[in-house]
Protein backbone atom coordinates (compact mmCIF):
# COMPACT_ATOMS: atom_id res chain seq x y z
CA UNK A 1 0.00 0.00 0.00
CA UNK A 2 3.01 2.12 0.49
CA UNK A 3 3.45 2.62 -3.38
CA UNK A 4 0.52 4.26 -4.04
CA UNK A 5 0.73 7.30 -2.16
CA UNK A 6 5.03 7.37 -3.12
CA UNK A 7 4.60 7.37 -7.02
CA UNK A 8 1.92 10.38 -6.60
CA UNK A 9 4.85 12.70 -4.83
CA UNK A 10 5.14 15.95 -5.09
CA UNK A 11 5.91 16.02 -9.25
CA UNK A 12 2.15 14.65 -9.63
CA UNK A 13 1.16 17.78 -7.54
CA UNK A 14 -0.24 20.72 -8.63
CA UNK A 15 -1.56 19.43 -11.90
CA UNK A 16 -3.30 16.71 -10.50
CA UNK A 17 -7.27 17.75 -9.70
CA UNK A 18 -7.62 20.17 -12.61
CA UNK A 19 -11.32 20.63 -11.65
CA UNK A 20 -9.88 22.15 -8.44
CA UNK A 21 -8.13 24.64 -9.91
CA UNK A 22 -7.63 27.99 -7.44
CA UNK A 23 -10.67 30.34 -8.50
CA UNK A 24 -9.17 33.48 -8.60
CA UNK A 25 -5.98 35.61 -6.83
CA UNK A 26 -6.79 35.46 -2.90
CA UNK A 27 -9.76 32.98 -3.23
CA UNK A 28 -7.40 30.26 -1.40
CA UNK A 29 -6.74 32.71 1.48
CA UNK A 30 -10.80 33.36 1.56
CA UNK A 31 -10.83 29.29 1.94
CA UNK A 32 -8.08 28.83 4.44
CA UNK A 33 -9.51 31.29 6.75
CA UNK A 34 -13.23 29.73 6.30
CA UNK A 35 -11.66 26.98 7.60
CA UNK A 36 -9.56 28.39 10.22
CA UNK A 37 -12.86 30.09 11.44
CA UNK A 38 -15.11 26.62 11.76
CA UNK A 39 -11.86 25.03 13.81
CA UNK A 40 -11.68 28.28 15.87
CA UNK A 41 -14.55 28.34 16.61
CA UNK A 42 -15.23 25.12 18.27
CA UNK A 43 -12.01 26.22 19.89
CA UNK A 44 -14.07 29.40 21.42
CA UNK A 45 -17.25 27.89 22.55
CA UNK A 46 -14.66 25.13 24.30
CA UNK A 47 -12.87 27.82 26.11
CA UNK A 48 -16.22 29.57 27.05
CA UNK A 49 -17.73 26.22 27.95
CA UNK A 50 -15.05 26.05 30.16
CA UNK A 51 -15.22 29.41 32.05
CA UNK A 52 -18.73 29.24 33.09
CA UNK A 53 -18.17 25.59 34.11
CA UNK A 54 -15.57 26.22 36.11
CA UNK A 55 -17.54 29.43 37.72
CA UNK A 56 -20.48 27.34 38.49
CA UNK A 57 -18.82 24.69 39.93
CA UNK A 58 -16.62 27.39 42.20
CA UNK A 59 -20.61 28.09 42.99
CA UNK A 60 -21.22 25.00 44.93
CA UNK A 61 -17.86 25.33 47.18
CA UNK A 62 -17.03 22.23 47.49
CA UNK A 63 -19.88 19.86 47.70
CA UNK A 64 -19.84 18.87 44.48
CA UNK A 65 -21.92 16.09 43.30
CA UNK A 66 -22.32 13.77 39.91
CA UNK A 67 -26.33 14.67 40.12
CA UNK A 68 -25.17 18.34 39.86
CA UNK A 69 -22.81 17.69 37.44
CA UNK A 70 -24.66 16.30 35.50
CA UNK A 71 -27.00 19.42 35.38
CA UNK A 72 -24.72 21.58 34.95
CA UNK A 73 -23.27 19.88 32.00
CA UNK A 74 -26.24 18.01 30.00
CA UNK A 75 -27.86 21.54 28.67
CA UNK A 76 -24.77 22.69 27.09
CA UNK A 77 -24.19 19.15 25.51
CA UNK A 78 -27.71 18.91 24.14
CA UNK A 79 -27.60 22.17 22.59
CA UNK A 80 -23.70 21.58 20.90
CA UNK A 81 -25.01 17.50 19.43
CA UNK A 82 -28.79 19.25 18.08
CA UNK A 83 -27.21 22.46 16.75
CA UNK A 84 -28.14 22.69 12.99
CA UNK A 85 -24.85 22.29 10.87
CA UNK A 86 -22.83 21.81 14.20
CA UNK A 87 -19.86 19.63 14.45
CA UNK A 88 -19.96 18.39 17.88
CA UNK A 89 -20.09 14.31 17.87
CA UNK A 90 -19.98 14.49 21.33
CA UNK A 91 -19.07 15.92 24.25
CA UNK A 92 -19.14 16.50 28.14
CA UNK A 93 -17.28 16.98 30.91
CA UNK A 94 -14.33 14.43 32.80
CA UNK A 95 -13.53 15.21 36.85
CA UNK A 96 -10.36 15.23 38.02
CA UNK A 97 -9.39 13.50 40.75
CA UNK A 98 -10.19 15.74 43.96
CA UNK A 99 -13.28 17.64 42.50
CA UNK A 100 -15.67 14.53 44.22
CA UNK A 101 -13.34 11.88 45.74
CA UNK A 102 -9.75 11.32 46.15
CA UNK A 103 -9.18 8.53 43.30
CA UNK A 104 -12.45 9.31 41.95
CA UNK A 105 -12.99 10.87 38.60
CA UNK A 106 -16.77 11.60 37.29
CA UNK A 107 -18.08 11.26 33.66
CA UNK A 108 -20.54 13.28 32.48
CA UNK A 109 -20.12 12.86 28.27
CA UNK A 110 -22.93 11.86 26.03
CA UNK A 111 -23.10 11.43 21.77
CA UNK A 112 -25.34 11.67 19.05
CA UNK A 113 -28.36 13.33 18.72
CA UNK A 114 -30.16 11.34 20.75
CA UNK A 115 -27.74 12.02 23.75
CA UNK A 116 -26.56 8.45 24.35
CA UNK A 117 -24.60 8.60 27.97
CA UNK A 118 -20.51 7.24 27.52
CA UNK A 119 -18.99 5.05 29.80
CA UNK A 120 -21.35 5.89 32.71
CA UNK A 121 -20.95 2.53 34.47
CA UNK A 122 -17.31 3.94 34.99
CA UNK A 123 -18.96 6.43 37.34
CA UNK A 124 -19.61 3.61 39.93
CA UNK A 125 -16.20 2.46 40.21
CA UNK A 126 -14.26 4.31 42.87
CA UNK A 127 -10.80 4.67 40.89
CA UNK A 128 -12.53 5.57 38.13
CA UNK A 129 -9.68 7.93 37.72
CA UNK A 130 -7.78 5.36 36.41
CA UNK A 131 -9.96 4.83 32.70
CA UNK A 132 -8.38 8.74 32.08
CA UNK A 133 -5.49 9.80 33.66
CA UNK A 134 -3.08 8.12 30.78
CA UNK A 135 -5.45 9.30 27.70
CA UNK A 136 -3.88 12.32 26.29
CA UNK A 137 -6.95 14.81 25.79
CA UNK A 138 -7.08 14.00 29.73
CA UNK A 139 -3.79 14.06 30.43
CA UNK A 140 -3.07 17.40 28.44
CA UNK A 141 -5.11 19.83 29.74
CA UNK A 142 -4.75 18.44 32.78
CA UNK A 143 -0.85 18.79 33.44
CA UNK A 144 -0.57 21.72 31.02
CA UNK A 145 -3.38 23.60 32.30
CA UNK A 146 -4.16 24.55 27.99
CA UNK A 147 -6.63 23.90 25.74
CA UNK A 148 -5.37 20.36 23.67
CA UNK A 149 -6.07 18.55 20.54
CA UNK A 150 -6.32 14.99 20.32
CA UNK A 151 -6.13 13.00 17.00
CA UNK A 152 -7.08 12.18 14.41
CA UNK A 153 -7.66 9.06 16.34
CA UNK A 154 -9.36 5.65 17.24
CA UNK A 155 -11.87 6.63 20.19
CA UNK A 156 -12.14 3.13 21.82
CA UNK A 157 -13.88 4.93 24.91
CA UNK A 158 -16.75 6.60 23.77
CA UNK A 159 -17.70 7.11 19.58
CA UNK A 160 -15.33 3.74 18.55
CA UNK A 161 -14.89 6.56 15.52
CA UNK A 162 -12.15 7.88 14.09
CA UNK A 163 -12.28 11.75 15.74
CA UNK A 164 -10.48 14.77 16.91
CA UNK A 165 -11.22 15.49 20.44
CA UNK A 166 -10.55 18.75 21.70
CA UNK A 167 -10.14 19.37 25.33
CA UNK A 168 -9.76 22.73 28.06
CA UNK A 169 -8.72 22.52 31.39
CA UNK A 170 -11.91 23.58 33.87
CA UNK A 171 -10.66 25.78 36.97
CA UNK A 172 -12.51 26.60 40.31
CA UNK A 173 -9.91 29.22 41.27
CA UNK A 174 -7.32 30.99 38.27
CA UNK A 175 -4.04 29.54 40.64
CA UNK A 176 -5.81 26.93 41.50
CA UNK A 177 -5.48 22.96 40.36
CA UNK A 178 -7.39 21.49 37.27
CA UNK A 179 -10.76 20.74 38.75
CA UNK A 180 -11.78 18.73 34.89
CA UNK A 181 -11.75 19.24 31.28
CA UNK A 182 -14.81 19.75 29.39
CA UNK A 183 -14.23 18.09 25.39
CA UNK A 184 -15.87 18.02 22.39
CA UNK A 185 -15.28 14.95 20.12
CA UNK A 186 -15.94 15.47 16.09
CA UNK A 187 -16.07 12.76 13.66
CA UNK A 188 -13.28 12.86 10.90
CA UNK A 189 -16.01 12.39 8.62
CA UNK A 190 -18.17 14.86 9.70
CA UNK A 191 -14.98 17.64 9.60
CA UNK A 192 -13.87 15.93 5.92
CA UNK A 193 -17.86 16.78 4.89
CA UNK A 194 -17.35 20.67 6.08
CA UNK A 195 -13.68 20.89 4.82
CA UNK A 196 -13.95 19.29 1.58
CA UNK A 197 -15.16 22.15 -0.43
CA UNK A 198 -12.63 24.80 0.68
CA UNK A 199 -9.67 22.28 0.51
CA UNK A 200 -10.87 21.71 -3.16
CA UNK A 201 -10.77 25.80 -3.33
CA UNK A 202 -7.32 25.93 -2.39
CA UNK A 203 -5.42 23.03 -4.31
CA UNK A 204 -6.24 19.51 -6.21
CA UNK A 205 -3.64 18.16 -3.08
CA UNK A 206 -4.91 20.99 -0.49
CA UNK A 207 -4.44 18.91 3.11
CA UNK A 208 -5.76 19.78 6.41
CA UNK A 209 -2.59 18.36 8.87
CA UNK A 210 -2.45 17.93 12.58
CA UNK A 211 0.87 19.06 14.40
CA UNK A 212 2.50 15.36 13.78
CA UNK A 213 2.18 16.49 10.16
CA UNK A 214 -0.77 13.33 9.72
CA UNK A 215 -3.25 14.09 7.52
CA UNK A 216 -7.17 14.76 8.88
CA UNK A 217 -8.78 15.37 5.44
CA UNK A 218 -6.68 15.48 2.19
CA UNK A 219 -8.55 16.84 -1.17
CA UNK A 220 -6.04 14.54 -2.83
CA UNK A 221 -7.73 11.23 -3.83
CA UNK A 222 -4.59 9.01 -2.70
CA UNK A 223 -3.97 10.89 0.43
CA UNK A 224 -6.27 9.50 3.24
CA UNK A 225 -6.82 10.44 7.03
CA UNK A 226 -4.64 8.84 8.79
CA UNK A 227 -1.40 8.96 6.85
CA UNK A 228 1.73 10.74 7.24
CA UNK A 229 2.18 13.48 4.63
CA UNK A 230 5.06 16.30 4.03
CA UNK A 231 3.89 19.91 2.28
CA UNK A 232 6.10 20.53 -1.24
CA UNK A 233 8.82 22.94 -0.53
CA UNK A 234 6.92 26.02 -2.19
CA UNK A 235 3.43 25.17 -1.27
CA UNK A 236 1.80 27.85 0.73
CA UNK A 237 0.65 27.09 4.87
CA UNK A 238 -2.42 28.40 6.39
CA UNK A 239 -2.33 27.94 10.13
CA UNK A 240 -6.19 26.41 10.92
CA UNK A 241 -6.94 26.92 14.49
CA UNK A 242 -4.31 26.30 17.18
CA UNK A 243 -3.15 23.32 16.50
CA UNK A 244 -4.10 22.87 12.41
CA UNK A 245 -2.56 23.52 9.02
CA UNK A 246 -3.78 23.44 5.67
CA UNK A 247 -0.69 22.87 3.17
CA UNK A 248 -1.74 24.00 -0.39
CA UNK A 249 -0.04 21.13 -1.35
CA UNK A 250 0.62 17.95 0.40
CA UNK A 251 2.21 14.54 -0.29
CA UNK A 252 1.96 10.63 1.45
CA UNK A 253 5.30 9.75 3.11
CA UNK B 1 -31.05 -25.94 0.82
CA UNK B 2 -29.12 -25.72 -2.89
CA UNK B 3 -28.46 -22.23 -3.70
CA UNK B 4 -26.46 -22.23 -7.22
CA UNK B 5 -24.87 -19.14 -8.92
CA UNK B 6 -28.29 -18.51 -10.45
CA UNK B 7 -30.27 -18.77 -7.96
CA UNK B 8 -31.13 -16.53 -4.77
CA UNK B 9 -27.90 -14.43 -3.43
CA UNK B 10 -27.03 -16.51 -0.24
CA UNK B 11 -26.88 -12.88 1.75
CA UNK B 12 -30.46 -12.80 1.12
CA UNK B 13 -31.10 -15.76 3.51
CA UNK B 14 -30.01 -13.35 6.41
CA UNK B 15 -32.91 -11.37 5.74
CA UNK B 16 -35.43 -13.98 7.42
CA UNK B 17 -33.24 -14.97 10.09
CA UNK B 18 -35.49 -14.81 13.22
CA UNK B 19 -34.03 -11.35 15.42
CA UNK B 20 -32.94 -11.92 18.96
CA UNK B 21 -34.24 -10.29 21.58
CA UNK B 22 -31.56 -10.94 24.05
CA UNK B 23 -29.00 -9.13 22.04
CA UNK B 24 -29.00 -5.34 24.45
CA UNK B 25 -29.45 -8.05 28.16
CA UNK B 26 -26.19 -9.75 26.81
CA UNK B 27 -24.40 -6.55 25.96
CA UNK B 28 -25.18 -5.31 29.32
CA UNK B 29 -23.72 -8.30 30.85
CA UNK B 30 -20.59 -7.75 28.38
CA UNK B 31 -20.11 -4.36 29.57
CA UNK B 32 -20.16 -5.84 33.48
CA UNK B 33 -17.99 -8.37 33.02
CA UNK B 34 -15.39 -6.47 30.84
CA UNK B 35 -15.51 -3.96 34.09
CA UNK B 36 -14.87 -6.74 36.37
CA UNK B 37 -12.17 -8.08 34.44
CA UNK B 38 -10.34 -4.29 33.92
CA UNK B 39 -10.42 -3.79 37.39
CA UNK B 40 -13.22 -0.91 37.36
CA UNK B 41 -15.68 -2.68 39.40
CA UNK B 42 -13.69 -4.83 41.68
CA UNK B 43 -15.01 -7.78 44.28
CA UNK B 44 -17.31 -6.68 46.73
CA UNK B 45 -18.20 -3.55 45.49
CA UNK B 46 -21.62 -2.44 45.82
CA UNK B 47 -23.91 -2.19 42.18
CA UNK B 48 -26.08 0.49 41.30
CA UNK B 49 -29.79 -0.45 41.83
CA UNK B 50 -31.43 -1.60 38.46
CA UNK B 51 -33.28 1.98 37.95
CA UNK B 52 -29.41 3.47 38.41
CA UNK B 53 -28.36 1.09 36.30
CA UNK B 54 -30.76 1.69 33.27
CA UNK B 55 -30.40 5.13 33.71
CA UNK B 56 -26.54 4.75 33.73
CA UNK B 57 -26.52 2.70 30.37
CA UNK B 58 -29.63 4.14 28.29
CA UNK B 59 -31.40 0.67 28.67
CA UNK B 60 -35.10 0.10 30.17
CA UNK B 61 -35.95 -1.07 33.65
CA UNK B 62 -36.89 -4.72 32.32
CA UNK B 63 -33.17 -5.19 30.33
CA UNK B 64 -31.37 -3.82 33.61
CA UNK B 65 -32.93 -6.64 35.95
CA UNK B 66 -32.54 -9.31 33.30
CA UNK B 67 -29.13 -8.47 32.96
CA UNK B 68 -28.62 -8.42 37.07
CA UNK B 69 -30.58 -11.53 37.39
CA UNK B 70 -28.27 -13.38 34.46
CA UNK B 71 -24.93 -11.99 36.09
CA UNK B 72 -26.59 -13.40 39.28
CA UNK B 73 -26.86 -16.85 37.78
CA UNK B 74 -23.38 -16.81 36.19
CA UNK B 75 -22.08 -16.10 39.72
CA UNK B 76 -20.64 -12.61 38.70
CA UNK B 77 -23.15 -10.59 41.07
CA UNK B 78 -24.61 -11.63 44.58
CA UNK B 79 -27.81 -10.44 46.24
CA UNK B 80 -28.08 -9.33 49.39
CA UNK B 81 -31.53 -8.55 51.21
CA UNK B 82 -32.53 -6.28 53.96
CA UNK B 83 -31.39 -2.43 54.79
CA UNK B 84 -27.64 -3.37 53.71
CA UNK B 85 -29.19 -5.00 50.88
CA UNK B 86 -27.95 -4.85 46.83
CA UNK B 87 -26.40 -6.60 44.29
CA UNK B 88 -22.42 -6.90 44.83
CA UNK B 89 -19.47 -8.04 42.75
CA UNK B 90 -19.36 -11.61 43.75
CA UNK B 91 -15.84 -12.75 45.16
CA UNK B 92 -13.46 -14.60 43.10
CA UNK B 93 -14.91 -13.22 40.21
CA UNK B 94 -11.90 -12.58 38.09
CA UNK B 95 -11.59 -14.68 35.13
CA UNK B 96 -10.62 -18.06 36.43
CA UNK B 97 -8.52 -21.36 35.18
CA UNK B 98 -11.40 -23.51 35.81
CA UNK B 99 -13.95 -21.47 33.43
CA UNK B 100 -11.39 -21.34 30.58
CA UNK B 101 -11.08 -25.24 30.93
CA UNK B 102 -14.65 -25.30 30.34
CA UNK B 103 -15.16 -22.98 27.42
CA UNK B 104 -12.37 -24.61 25.98
CA UNK B 105 -14.12 -28.22 26.32
CA UNK B 106 -17.17 -26.56 25.03
CA UNK B 107 -15.51 -25.60 21.67
CA UNK B 108 -14.81 -27.97 19.13
CA UNK B 109 -11.36 -27.88 16.92
CA UNK B 110 -13.37 -26.61 14.08
CA UNK B 111 -14.78 -23.47 16.08
CA UNK B 112 -11.18 -22.79 17.48
CA UNK B 113 -9.62 -22.69 14.28
CA UNK B 114 -12.14 -20.72 12.32
CA UNK B 115 -12.15 -17.98 14.91
CA UNK B 116 -8.18 -17.81 14.88
CA UNK B 117 -8.18 -17.30 11.17
CA UNK B 118 -11.07 -14.57 11.40
CA UNK B 119 -8.87 -12.94 14.15
CA UNK B 120 -5.56 -13.67 12.15
CA UNK B 121 -7.26 -11.96 9.07
CA UNK B 122 -8.18 -9.07 10.99
CA UNK B 123 -5.25 -8.59 13.16
CA UNK B 124 -2.78 -9.04 9.88
CA UNK B 125 -4.75 -6.40 8.01
CA UNK B 126 -4.31 -3.89 11.09
CA UNK B 127 -0.93 -4.81 11.08
CA UNK B 128 -0.11 -3.85 7.70
CA UNK B 129 -1.95 -0.55 8.01
CA UNK B 130 -0.30 0.38 11.15
CA UNK B 131 3.41 -0.60 9.48
CA UNK B 132 2.51 1.94 7.21
CA UNK B 133 1.24 4.91 9.73
CA UNK B 134 3.68 4.56 12.67
CA UNK B 135 5.52 7.22 14.25
CA UNK B 136 7.52 7.40 16.81
CA UNK B 137 4.82 8.30 19.50
CA UNK B 138 2.95 5.15 18.59
CA UNK B 139 5.54 3.31 18.80
CA UNK B 140 6.46 3.89 22.34
CA UNK B 141 2.59 3.32 23.54
CA UNK B 142 2.89 -0.10 21.28
CA UNK B 143 6.03 -1.07 23.57
CA UNK B 144 4.60 0.15 26.88
CA UNK B 145 2.42 -2.90 26.24
CA UNK B 146 4.56 -5.59 26.35
CA UNK B 147 4.17 -7.39 29.39
CA UNK B 148 7.18 -9.06 31.57
CA UNK B 149 7.76 -12.25 31.96
CA UNK B 150 7.37 -11.82 35.89
CA UNK B 151 3.52 -10.43 35.42
CA UNK B 152 0.96 -12.85 36.16
CA UNK B 153 -1.19 -14.62 33.95
CA UNK B 154 -4.30 -12.49 34.12
CA UNK B 155 -2.25 -9.33 33.32
CA UNK B 156 -0.29 -11.27 30.40
CA UNK B 157 -3.88 -11.60 29.04
CA UNK B 158 -5.04 -8.21 28.82
CA UNK B 159 -1.66 -7.11 27.64
CA UNK B 160 -1.73 -9.03 24.67
CA UNK B 161 -5.48 -8.15 23.82
CA UNK B 162 -3.97 -4.28 25.14
CA UNK B 163 -1.10 -4.82 22.20
CA UNK B 164 -3.43 -6.36 19.36
CA UNK B 165 -6.08 -3.04 20.18
CA UNK B 166 -2.74 -0.68 19.93
CA UNK B 167 -1.79 -2.10 16.94
CA UNK B 168 -5.54 -1.29 15.19
CA UNK B 169 -5.62 2.04 17.22
CA UNK B 170 -1.89 2.61 15.10
CA UNK B 171 -3.70 1.56 12.08
CA UNK B 172 -6.25 4.10 12.31
CA UNK B 173 -9.07 2.32 11.02
CA UNK B 174 -12.00 1.99 13.53
CA UNK B 175 -14.15 -0.41 11.42
CA UNK B 176 -11.22 -3.05 11.63
CA UNK B 177 -10.62 -1.94 15.75
CA UNK B 178 -14.13 -2.43 16.52
CA UNK B 179 -14.28 -5.84 14.30
CA UNK B 180 -10.83 -6.83 16.93
CA UNK B 181 -12.72 -6.03 19.98
CA UNK B 182 -15.90 -8.33 18.91
CA UNK B 183 -13.28 -11.13 18.17
CA UNK B 184 -11.50 -10.69 21.21
CA UNK B 185 -14.77 -11.09 23.40
CA UNK B 186 -15.86 -13.94 21.12
CA UNK B 187 -12.11 -15.89 22.14
CA UNK B 188 -13.27 -14.93 25.96
CA UNK B 189 -11.46 -16.30 28.78
CA UNK B 190 -9.74 -18.89 26.69
CA UNK B 191 -6.12 -17.05 26.39
CA UNK B 192 -5.63 -17.30 29.70
CA UNK B 193 -4.88 -20.67 29.65
CA UNK B 194 -1.58 -19.82 28.05
CA UNK B 195 -0.66 -17.14 29.68
CA UNK B 196 -0.17 -19.26 32.47
CA UNK B 197 2.62 -20.93 30.53
CA UNK B 198 6.11 -19.51 31.16
CA UNK B 199 6.97 -21.38 27.74
CA UNK B 200 4.28 -19.26 26.35
CA UNK B 201 5.13 -16.26 27.50
CA UNK B 202 9.06 -16.22 26.60
CA UNK B 203 7.72 -17.27 22.59
CA UNK B 204 5.27 -14.80 22.56
CA UNK B 205 7.39 -12.29 24.32
CA UNK B 206 9.44 -12.34 21.42
CA UNK B 207 6.81 -12.45 18.74
CA UNK B 208 5.88 -9.17 20.55
CA UNK B 209 9.13 -7.65 19.93
CA UNK B 210 8.83 -8.18 15.91
CA UNK B 211 5.98 -7.03 15.41
CA UNK B 212 6.51 -3.04 17.26
CA UNK B 213 10.02 -3.63 15.68
CA UNK B 214 8.59 -4.27 11.90
CA UNK B 215 5.40 -1.29 12.67
CA UNK B 216 8.51 1.15 13.67
CA UNK B 217 10.54 -0.53 10.92
CA UNK B 218 7.28 0.15 8.61
CA UNK B 219 7.96 -3.09 6.98
CA UNK B 220 4.08 -4.55 6.75
CA UNK B 221 5.18 -7.76 5.72
CA UNK B 222 7.19 -8.61 8.65
CA UNK B 223 4.33 -7.09 10.75
CA UNK B 224 1.65 -8.85 9.36
CA UNK B 225 3.67 -11.99 9.75
CA UNK B 226 4.11 -11.11 13.47
CA UNK B 227 0.68 -10.92 14.61
CA UNK B 228 -0.61 -13.99 12.34
CA UNK B 229 2.70 -16.11 14.17
CA UNK B 230 1.24 -14.51 17.69
CA UNK B 231 -2.88 -15.78 17.29
CA UNK B 232 -0.98 -19.13 15.79
CA UNK B 233 0.72 -20.07 19.17
CA UNK B 234 -1.98 -19.15 20.87
CA UNK B 235 -4.00 -21.73 18.73
CA UNK B 236 -1.74 -23.87 18.45
CA UNK B 237 -1.55 -23.99 22.67
CA UNK B 238 -5.49 -24.21 22.72
CA UNK B 239 -5.05 -27.16 20.85
CA UNK B 240 -2.31 -28.98 22.05
CA UNK B 241 -4.27 -29.14 25.34
CA UNK B 242 -7.34 -29.54 24.49
CA UNK B 243 -6.26 -32.78 22.42
CA UNK B 244 -5.18 -34.04 25.99
CA UNK B 245 -8.58 -34.22 27.53
CA UNK B 246 -10.10 -36.25 25.10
Amino acid sequence: MSETTSTAGPSAGPSAGPSAAPAGPGSAERAAAELDATIAGIEHRLAAWAADAGAALAAMSGKVTGTAVDKLIRPVVEELLQLPGGYAAGAGFIANAGLLGPERSYIAWWQGPDLEHVDALANFSPNSISRYVKAEWFRIPVETGQAHVTGPYVDFLCTDEYVLTFTHPVFTRPDGPVAGIVGIDVTVQRLERGAMPALRRIGGRATLANADGRAAVSAAPDIDAGDLISPDEQCAHYPVGRAFTVWSNAAGL
Amino acid sequence: MLLSPNGASRSLAAVFTPIKSRGLVDEVCGRIEQAVETGLLTSGQRLPNETELAAALGVSAVTAREALSQLRASGIIRTARGRSGGSFIADNVLPSRERALAQLQDLSRLQIRDLALHYQAIAAACAGVAARRSDAADIATLRSFIPSANDDSASWRLALSEFLLEVAAIARSARLARELIRLQADLGTLTLLPCADAGYRGCTAVILEDVAAAIEAHDPGAAETGVKDLISATTDWLLTEQAKRY
